[in-house]
């Protein structure tokens, strides 16, 4: 195992953050169990005092995952020098099987954080903390995904063994490797573009029918969820060729790196914002019919559908304007 | 109801006043905090500036060197395997190299002795690193006195002596002509040290390699990119070693920082009875205590890194620039090239700030959610 | 404005320490009237006060208020009033803000900062900007006549300084009630009848006034409405008159 500084950050990190996830989990529990809001009693008082540290652990927990998130890629990124055969982060993710499982599950964990953030944000503007058991079932999901995250990180770096030969991104994300990335970068485009910029449109359009009319929170969550994945898998199939101005180099992490103007982190940062946005509109939905919430609740929807059309649409407004001024041009474009 | 700006601005302001107000206590603790950092940063920073001059100076090393082994050892290249290296596809130019090792026992220093092949040093000249030249104590016109492999006195004139710059690569180089390289070492004429192959496009390097350890059995090459990859995993290692040992430091801070956070004077406590008795809620507690946490661990980093900034690129990091150098007598003196980036901050920033502030949760959510009717009866 | 029904209050309930504070009081508080709560130390009038000030939550019981603005609350629940003893710290806290000034028997005022801030500390949370404040909070200082200490450390203040300092603090959100307990135990005649004077004041425009005192100043004073008498948490008199 590399005793790289940075590794050791992120498994301390990650270890900290299990830690601090697992004991909120585990008053979570105890909360679940004994809560009586109209209990004046101190077993009562002291649940609800155990309340806040929760959400205290649980708001530091979600800064710390975003910012472990690009850490550990941008680590991934750096350690790519000792393996032969890589040339950015994909080819370190790829030198064992942990690798990608671990970046999938952090993006995940950052979601589901960001989410259970919505929903304490909206518990706590009630009068009766309507959603106390909703939080918690929540947390119950977090915390041993949050621990999983930690093991598979620890099983990653353990099993980086410099020099092992593996294969770049080059030949990880072309399109004649078998695999879920050459199947991404094999996609042709002139499907992907159009199903791209057609779910955005989906998006604004029932973000703007959600926003005016106050119904349709489901169906704008679904479409918000669906074009965090399309717009993922664009990014590999065709909009990083833009910012390569090479056909072939399909890598969704190069473009965090200096040489492209770190133009990977804007565009990020916006698909995550408008995930978890997106995600909230619908995790809210089920409890509008809650006394305590009915003045609150289609409020907090309507800015999380504002924030989440406006950062996909600034995704898009970025790489449209990428793929205006690039000189690349897509096969015959 | 006010805007949550202006709830925020207050509650820093009052933070601000009441760190002020517990001089001592917040003071030892900056200073505790502000030596971890500096430790840190002086490693990080260190370590990332030599792997840095490292990958520049390889820039300039051969893409592949060639060597002959016999036995598992390094043995003498004959000269005519250049010429069929040259052959080969994708290789543009081979260079012979005559180089070895020179002791000498009344300095007690190893150097690196070169015949410079393309005649630019003359017949009794020798140019030599600036490691050299400050461990003799000679300057140009001086004259240096060598002894053959079969010690016989060989005297050589200082012509020139290679510029600081050069530190890194050449602190210990000895460079001589062909004729008085052959004179000093006994090397039978038509061999090599070893070959400097150079290859039109670099990604084919391995290519080339490998054709070349198929055609000539027992010849080793080694590329640029195994050098620059073993030097990069030599200074993660020794860098990650010191981390793993301060490790201990940051451990001990912590604990240091969760006592202070947990002992509360009692004039402190009876202070946030005292807000919450007259309307300041938990949650506000608690954005007190994170503003306070903010405003030490922002001091803390910006004076820990600014010091050991000054520490690794004024002073070489003259505190523990050893440990990570290496042990030799002859030490290459010189000024690493200030490079810190962004990434090197997040990561100084997940060894320090993280854990302080996820030590500090608890005490402060403990003592946020003191009960404010207790104010009442003191 | 303020009413008890069966209220009690334990601490420690379940250990060998057990303590009921206040047993099963049952209380109205009319709103602009003066009510003293009368009673030797240990008779529970502390807790009764932290009760009524919605600092505490009762063990068991329920506390409504009338005539308070919630802005959490549908409009048009002042009239028949709500219930708070099922609230959360954060709505409690935030309607005691803004609804009642306590002055404690210490002051209790922040020692290390100035009047001026000391003044203001109860309105920081609530987000108001700082010029506006500042400015109430000079008015304030400037009607009990300290204005011109509103610079210096408290610790420079004498004790009838540090009194109306106490009561501009327990004024700078514009409450309804002003709980005041024991407020006349360190002070000589001369400043406890300046005190009353106050309350008189305070009385006058119209805001409600609880106070706790063995003090016959306080108690015996014309300006007590109503004289509540207490003794080991029970309501010995209502002192109702009518």
């Amino acid at each position: 195992m590399t005793l790289h500084p940075a590794v050791l950050a992120l498994l301390a990190s990650s270890l900290t953050v299990s830690a601090m996830v697992l004991y909120a989990g585990w008053y979570g529990m105890a909360v679940r169990a004994k809560w009586d809001i109209n209990s004046g009693s101190e077993v009562q008082v002291g649940l609800e005092r155990r309340t806040y540290l929760v959400s205290t652990i649980l708001g530091y927990a979600l800064v710390f995952q975003l910012l472990s998130l690009f850490l550990f890629i941008y680590t991934a990124d750096d350690l790519h020098k000792l393996f032969t055969g890589a040339m950015c982060a994909a080819g370190t993710l790829n030198v064992n099987g942990f690798g990608y499982p671990v970046l999938i599950l952090k993006v995940v964990n950052f979601i589901l954080a960001g989410v259970w953030l919505i929903i304490n944000h909206v518990d706590t503007r009630g009068y009766d903390y309507p959603l106390i058991r909703v939080k918690y079932a929540l947390l119950g999901l977090l915390a041993p995904l949050v621990l999983l995250e930690t093991l598979l990180m620890f099983g990653f770096f353990s099993g980086l063994r410099p020099d092992v030969i593996t294969s770049c991104c080059g030949s990880l994300f072309s399109s004649d490797r078998p695999g879920i990335a050459g199947d991404l970068a094999s996609l042709p485009y002139t499907i992907v573009r159009p199903v791209f910029f057609a779910s955005i449109a989906a998006t604004t359009v029932s973000g703007l029918l959600f926003y005016l009319k106050g119904r349709g929170a489901y169906l704008f969550s679904a479409v918000s969820g669906t074009t965090f994945l399309v717009a993922s898998a664009s990014l590999v199939s065709f909009i990083c060729l833009y910012y390569y101005e090479l056909p072939t180099h399909h890598c969704p992490f190069c473009i965090l790196q200096g040489e492209y103007g770190h133009a990977g982190y804007a565009l990020y940062a916006s698909l995550l914002a408008g995930a978890v946005s997106g995600a909230g509109v619908g995790a809210l939905a089920p409890f509008r019919d809650r006394a305590s919430l009915k003045a609150v609740i289609s409020g907090v929807q309507r800015r999380l559908a504002v924030v989440a059309v406006v950062m996909y649409l600034l995704f898009t407004a970025l790489v449209s304007y990428r793929m205006l001024v690039s000189s690349f041009r897509l096969g015959g474009d | 109801m006010g805007s949550p700006v202006n709830r925020h601005r207050n509650i820093l302001d009052f933070a601000l006043s009441s760190l002020i107000r517990r001089k001592t206590k917040n003071i030892s603790l900056f200073l505790v905090y502000t030596a971890v950092v500096f430790a840190l940063a002086s490693l990080i920073f260190f370590v990332h500036a030599l792997k840095r001059e490292a990958s520049l100076i390889l820039k300039g090393a051969p893409d592949m060197v060639v060597q002959k082994m016999v036995a598992g050892r390094q043995d003498l290249v004959p000269a005519s395997f250049a010429g069929k290296i040259g052959a080969i596809r994708g290789v543009s130019v081979v260079t012979p190299r005559l180089w070895g090792y020179y002791y000498d026992p009344a300095f007690g220093s190893n150097y690196t002795v070169m015949a410079s092949g393309d005649g630019t040093v003359p017949k009794d000249g020798v140019v030599i690193g600036s490691g050299v030249a400050r461990d003799q104590r000679v300057r140009p016109g001086d004259l240096m006195a060598f002894r053959t492999y079969n010690n016989e006195p060989l005297l050589l004139t200082v012509k020139r002596v290679m510029p600081y710059e050069s530190e890194l690569v050449a602190s210990d180089l000895v460079l001589m002509s062909n004729r008085d390289f052959k004179t000093m070492f006994d090397m039978p004429d038509g061999y090599a040290t070893d070959l400097a192959v150079s290859v039109a496009n670099p990604d084919e390097t391995g290519t080339v390699a490998a054709k070349i350890a198929g055609q000539f059995p027992g010849s080793r090459p080694i590329m640029k990119s195994e050098i620059l990859r073993t030097y990069e995993n030599i200074f993660d290692w020794r860098g990650g070693m010191m981390v793993v040992m301060l490790g201990a430091a940051v451990l001990s801070f912590i604990i240091f920082a969760w006592d202070k956070a947990t002992g509360l004077s009692a004039e402190e406590r009876k202070e946030i009875g005292i807000l919450k008795s007259i309307g300041w809620e938990t949650a506000d507690v608690l954005y007190l205590k994170f503003w306070e946490g903010a405003a030490i661990s922002l001091s803390a980093f910006l004076t820990g890194v600014a010091l050991a900034y000054v520490h690794v690129f004024f002073f070489s990091a003259a505190l523990f620039g050893h440990a990570l150098k290496g042990w030799s007598v002859l030490y290459p003196d010189f000024r690493l090239v200030p490079a810190i980036d962004a990434y090197q901050l997040a990561v100084l920033f997940f060894l320090s700030v993280l854990p302080y502030t996820a030590a500090t949760i608890f005490p402060a959510w403990l003592a946020a959610t003191a009960d404010p009717d207790e104010a009442m009866r003191s | 404005m303020i009413e008890l029904t069966n209220v009690t209050k334990s601490f420690n309930s379940g250990r060998p320490n057990q303590f009921t504070a206040v047993r099963d009081v049952s209380l109205v508080i009319e709103p602009g009237r003066v009510t003293v709560l009368k009673g030797p130390s240990g008779s529970g009038k502390t807790t009764l006060l932290s009760l009524i000030g919605c600092m505490a939550r009762p063990s068991s019981g329920r506390i409504r208020l009338r005539g308070v603005r919630a802005p959490f609350l549908p409009d048009g629940a002042e009239g028949p009033g709500f219930d708070v003893s099922g609230l959360p710290e954060r709505f409690l806290t935030s309607i005691r803000r803004e609804t009642f000034g306590f002055i404690f028997q210490q002051f209790n005022l922040v020692k290390g900062i100035t009047v001026i801030e000391n003044v203001m500390l109860p309105a920081y949370p609530t987000g108001e900007g700082r010029t506006s404040a500042r400015d109430r909070v000079l008015g304030l200082l400037d009607m009990f006549g300290i204005a011109r200490h509103a610079a210096s450390r408290v610790e420079h203040l004498s004790g009838g300084e540090l009194q109306r300092t106490a009561i501009a603090r327990a004024l700078v959100n514009n409450p309804a009630a002003i709980i005041a307990d024991e407020p006349t135990a360190h002070l000589d005649s001369a400043l406890s009848i300046e005190f009353m004077d106050i309350v008189g004041r305070l009385k006058s425009e119209g805001k409600t006034v609880i106070i706790a005192s063995h003090d016959p100043l306080v108690y015996g004073s014309g300006l007590a409405d109503r004289v509540v008498e207490m003794r080991d948490g029970l309501v010995t008199d209502t002192g109702d008159t009518e």
